[in-house]
Formats: C-alpha cells, structure tokens, sequence
C-alpha cells in the first residue's frame, strides 16, 4: 500500500513559513503582546434572586461601581494595566447553587472570588476555595466558624495555605459592639431597661449571630437581662406566635436578628400586636435599614435601631460612591450590603497590585500583608487580615431609621444625626 | 404558663383552623366522591393566592372581595383537569392517578414559577394592619374575615350537598358509583362537579390567606402534606371530620408552638397523624371503608 505523502507544494510551503513568520513576531516581540491591556477575572457571587435578591442586587451593583473605578484609576498597574472584570453569579439564595456557581466561575478563569452574604453558602464555598487554590475574599459574612475552620485545619497541618480571607465584621465583633453601643446610648439617654426578649432568625447566620450577643452581654454586662430568646424559621409564613411569646415575657427591649422575609412580618406584627417597648435594638442583621424595606415597612420601622458596618459619613470618598450608587440604582441608597462589596473589590484590587501576579499563593501573600487604609466604611483601623483571616479593621456603628432614612446615630465620631431613645409607642406614631 | 398566652394561641389556632378546614373538605370532597387522591391540591391554592395577587396588583381589588373570582377561576381549572386527564384514569390503580396527580402539581408549580418568578410574595389588604381587642387577647382582622368567610363556605358546601338535586346527586354516586349508575344519574359529570367544587373551594382558601401567608411557586406541596393530615385525622370521606379535623389540628399545632417552640409546630399535628392512625385509622369520624 503506497504511504500517504504530504507533498510539498509551493502553496503548503508558503503557508507554513507564513505562520512561522507571524508566530515568530508574536512570541519574539514580547513587549507588542504586553502593550495590549489583559484582563483579570474577579469572581462576584450574590443571591441576585431569591429571599435575598435586593440585597444581593445592590452588592453586584457595589462591586461593579468598585470595579469600574479601579478601572478608571488605570487598573492594576504593577500588571501593566490590566483591568478587572467580574465573572458574575447568581446563587439563586440556595447554598447548591452558591457551590456549582463557585465551580463555574472558577472554570471561566476568575482568579478570585467574592460574596456571598449568607453565612450558610459561605461555608459550602470553603472547600471548593480551598480545593481549588482561588484566594476568596468574603465581602459579607459573619460567622465565625468560616474562616474559623480552615485557619484551625491550616494550623493542624490538614491545609497547606488558607485561601479564604473575610472583610465583614464576625459575630464576635458584632456582639461586642452590640452591647458597648447600647450601653452607651442608654446612659447617654438616662434610661436603664430591664427586660430584652432576643428573637432570632434561626440559620447559619442567625444562631452565632445570638449566641454571640449572649456571650457578648455576659463578659460586658448591662442594665438589662436576656428574659427570652425566641427563635423562628429563616423564611417564616407566620411569625404571630413567636411574637406573641415576646410580647408575653414584658419586655423593655426587643432584640431581633432577622433577615429582609422575617423582618416583613416581624415589624408589622410587632405594632399589631402593641408590643410595649423603649425600643428595637438589633445586634447586627439585614433587613431592617434597606431603602426596599424602608419603603415597605413605613413608619413602624421608624426609630428602630440596627448594629452593622456601614457608610462612613465622613468620608469624601464615602460621599461620592454613595453619589454613584443612588444614580446607578435608580434611587437606592448605599448600605451595609454594597459598600461592603465595594470595600472588598478595592481591596482585592490593591491586593492584586501588590501581588503582581494572579497566582494564587502570591495573591494569598499579598492579603496577608494588607494594610489598606481607606475603607469607606466606618472602621477601626486599616484593613487588616489577622492569622484567623478576620480582617481586624471590621467594625459597626449604630444607625437609626429616622425620617424614613437610615442615619448613624453613634458613636459620636460618625453620627450623622441624633439617637432617639426611648422611642414612641407602635399606637402613638402618626 | 402565662394563662393569656395560652388563651391568645387558641385563639389564633381556632381562627387559622377555618382555612385548614375550608383547605381539607374540598380535598375530602374529591377523595370522597371519585377516591381520587389530589396531590395537586395545595399547589391549587397557591394559584389562588397567585390569582388573588394578580387582581390585587393589576385592578386594586381587596383579597377579601376577589376571593370570589379566585374561587370560579380554580372551580373552571378543576372541571378541566377533571374532564382531561382524570377522567382518564378513573378505572387505573391507584397509583397511576397519585403519578398523574403529581405530575399536574408539577405543572402547576413551574407556570407559576415561569409566570411569577421565585420570589416570595403576599398581598396587601385594607385590613392588613388592624386587629380587635378582646381585653388582652387580640383578634388579628384579616384572619378574623378569613375564618368567617371560610366558615361560610364550608356551610355553603353543606346545603349545597344536603339540600339541593345535584348536591344528592353527588352523595349518591360517592355512596355507591354503580348505583348512582343504574338509577340513571350521569355519574361522569358529578366527578367533574365534585373536583370543580374541591379545586373552587381551595383556591377560595387560597385567596382568603393571601393577605397573611407569604407565598411562592414552591409553596404548594406543604399545603397538599397538611391537607392530607387533616384528612386522615378528621376521617377519609367524612366532610365534617374533615372541617373538624382542620379546627383541631390548627389549634393543636398553635398550642405546641407556645408550648413547645414555634419550630415544633409541625411535630405537634404530625404526632397527632400517628396517634390516630395508631388507635383510630379511620380517623375521628371516618367510616370504616
């Protein structure tokens, strides 16, 4: 049988010399190919549909403004130029889907991750970080246990490099600050109550959130006792009998940790069924200072007073974001959820341009050497990642809804306005 | 235990228990006369309350009125599901009308979830915020309405199979379907008025709570699970164990979530599921099938 021959035509002759020739002036003119900007891949994964849409909406939309200014800026300069592009997600608010979004993100080249609000998809996505070697940098998330648990398997040598770093305050600071505000505020105000029913919204988030505030009010103290903790579910149908329950234990305070479903039906309840209280203090949760639930909730959510990170008023940069946000958002405000996941961007952005590379245990490297100063939210320091990977500059403040807006009433450094406490019966509001 | 407590859950279970009642005669009433097994009941509902949201939103018409709409939009759905696809399978085991049940649950649910989105929602009412005060028990309003209403409808059923031809009609043929037969009654279209009237009655209850029990396209299978408990407790084929049934799983599950915890609600009334079928199978007022 006669081998098949390629014979060598002037044609297939000129053809591969052609390519080699281009080949060569690609690959033997380097600097032509790094001229030309590249772009990295920045992971953002958000509940956009589901219980937790507008929040997740408002934190895509934090993080595309914060992309598009480091853009602005002139991108990562150590990598010449390159700029950031999100690769984005939606986890449906289901904890599956946070983790085959993880897979998919990552199999499209993001060489980093952010999100994803919900404690309980958090902790899905650590492994698949840890796994695959994707740095993930945690805009919003509170419980301890995330990044708790790899830096204890790190430690115990089951983990070579901790990949999952977090920006949000944890439960642990939530609680402290809880208990010293209103400490605070009630000796500023004169009042001393007695009596707290906490209520709790009983998830990933909602359980070490309360038992954090409980630690938190043992070492610290106060002039009030936690008479009743009240759990409910996390999407609740019906929440008269927990109220109820509440509203049976005469308390001076009620304490809720909630989230936008339950908050729904847990204000109006409370002003339905005329529960007697100085206040609503929340020691750190969603759902009660989101323009959407503003909107909603009207005046029985006047005056209450919720613990969590958020804008800080003092600062220019602060102004100007939060400028952007309401004109990009069609008239939403900047909060809590996306100045967060604004932070968290720029953050990575500063890691990566510390980094110079976006290999992962560079990038890793360059979070733990953060020191990044200008947060635009309030803060107790720079940002800073300890060996938990907490960042130690994580702080809340105070807000109040107040005229339908929600404004930080304490400390004094950051308020914008001034606390009210007590505040008006459910029955007496106009 | 604060005795006021404990007044205001049997209260709120008493009211709630009109709605699991109204939920539970109509699944009794399709059980009972065709032996059919709705399985797409609670997924029902949940397009009244869809339906009640959409006249809500689009023409400001109060739950409280458009219930009514609700009700002869489902009634029309039930007479069509009946006369198309149960109808069918009237003679095939049972299992084939439970897969086939399924399967229009799972219709149901999806148009609603391609239609309406994932989103939870509820609809707002005039009376969304009041409540009357008996000295410190309170009577939340719109539940007040809504197991009034329920109550009227469960009575309405009652004269309606009591009192008038078609409804003896309907008695006959689920007594004895071969001599409903015989004596010359057109037994196919009283299975097709009984479903209508079973799907009517349940998107009525699904209007009715619309105003206080968030909704999604997910939502339906909890109610049909619940449906179906409160009729093997009151008693297969019985309307009123089935309306009784309703009152006493709803204040049970009331009283074991101030009991207990709010959590355990469902553990209350499923226990209950399995005391009777332990000591009474046929249920509180079943008959021995």
């Amino acid at each position: 049988m006669m081998a098949t021959t390629y014979r060598v035509t002037r044609r297939t002759f000129l053809k591969a010399t052609s390519t080699a020739a281009g080949a060569a002036a690609v690959l033997g003119f380097p600097a032509v190919l790094r001229a030309q900007a590249r772009t990295i891949k920045i992971g953002a994964i958000h509940p956009v549909t589901g219980p937790l849409a507008e929040i997740g909406q408002a934190q895509r939309l934090g993080a595309q403004i914060a992309v598009d200014h480091v853009n602005a800026a002139g991108g990562i300069k150590s990598m010449g130029g390159a700029r950031i592009s999100l690769v984005l997600a939606d986890t449906q608010t289901k904890p599956d889907v946070a983790v085959s979004e993880t897979q998919r993100v990552i199999n499209d080249g993001a060489v980093a991750i952010t999100g994803p609000f919900h404690s309980g998809h958090a902790m899905a996505m650590v492994p698949i970080a840890q796994q695959r070697r994707i740095p993930f940098l945690i805009d919003i998330s509170a419980a301890d246990i995330i990044t708790l648990s790899v830096a204890k398997s790190v430690k115990e040598g089951q983990q070579k490099v901790q990949y999952v770093y977090r920006y949000f305050a944890s439960t642990g600071v939530f609680g402290n600050k809880a208990v010293t505000y209103m400490n605070e505020i009630f000796k500023a105000a004169g009042v001393s109550p007695k009596r707290a029913v906490l209520m709790y919204t009983n998830d990933a988030f909602g359980k070490p959130q309360s038992e954090a505030f409980i630690k938190a009010h043992k070492e610290i103290g106060s002039t009030f006792e936690i008479v009743e903790v009240i759990p409910f579910p996390e999407v609740p149908q019906d929440i008269s009998t927990e109220v109820s329950r509440a509203k049976a234990a005469r308390p001076d305070l009620i304490c809720p940790i909630t989230r936008p479903a339950s908050a729904a039906l847990l204000i109006p309840e409370l002003a339905k069924q005329r529960v007697d209280v100085l206040g609503v203090i929340s020691p750190g949760s969603p759902g009660l200072y989101e323009k959407p639930q503003i909107d909603r909730l009207g005046k029985n959510l006047e005056f209450t007073m919720d613990n969590v990170p958020w804008v800080n008023p003092v600062s220019p940069r602060a102004k100007r974001v939060a400028e952007e946000f309401t004109k990009r958002s069609g008239g939403k405000v900047l909060d809590t959820n996306s100045g967060c996941s604004y932070d968290a961007i720029v953050v990575l952005a500063d890691v990566l341009e510390r980094a110079k590379s976006t290999d992962a245990d560079a990038i890793v490297d360059a979070i733990k050497k953060t020191n990044f100063t200008d947060p635009i939210m309030i803060s107790a320091g720079p940002v800073k990642f300890n060996d938990v990977g907490d960042n130690i500059g994580a702080s809340c403040a105070m807000i109040q809804i107040l005229k339908g807006k929600a404004a930080v009433v304490h400390p004094k450094e950051v308020a914008e306005d001034k606390v009210v406490f007590p505040a008006p019966k459910y029955w007496e509001r106009g | 235990m604060n005795l006021i407590l404990l007044a205001q859950s049997l209260v709120n279970g008493l009211l709630f228990g009109g709605v699991y009642s109204l939920m539970a005669v109509g699944l009794s009433l399709i059980f009972g006369v065709m032996r059919v097994i709705n399985f797409a009941h609670g997924d029902m509902m949940v397009w009244g309350m869809y339906l009640a949201f959409l006249l809500n939103a689009y023409l400001g018409v109060d739950p409280y009125l458009s219930f009514v709409v609700c009700a002869a939009a489902l009634f029309v759905t039930g007479l069509a599901v009946q006369r198309g696809l149960v109808n069918r399978i009237m003679d095939a085991p049972h299992e084939m009308q439970i897969l086939l049940m399924l399967g229009v649950a799972l219709v149901l649910e999806n148009v609603a979830l391609v239609i309406f989105g994932p989103d939870t929602r509820r609809v707002a009412t005039a009376f969304g915020a009041s409540a009357l005060w008996l000295g410190p028990i309170f009577l939340d309003l719109p539940r007040l309405l809504t197991f009034a209403l329920s109550v009227t409808l469960s009575v309405a059923l009652w004269l309606f199979l009591f009192r008038s031809d078609l409804g003896r009609t309907i008695r006959a043929a689920s007594d004895n379907p071969t001599g409903a037969l015989i004596v010359g009654s057109d037994v196919n279209r009283i299975y097709t008025v009984a479903f209508g009237v079973g799907a009517a009655l349940v998107g009525a209850a699904g209007a009715l709570t619309a105003s206080f029990l968030p909704f999604s396209p997910t939502a339906g299978l909890p109610l049909t699970i619940a449906s179906f408990n409160i009729v093997i407790i009151g008693g297969m084929g019985s309307l009123l164990g089935a309306f009784l049934g309703g009152l006493l799983v709803s204040v049970a599950e009331s009283i074991g979530a101030v009991v207990l915890a709010p959590s355990l609600k469902e553990v209350v009334s499923f226990s209950l599921l399995v005391i009777i079928l332990l000591f009474r199978p046929s249920g509180i007022l079943g008959r021995r099938a």
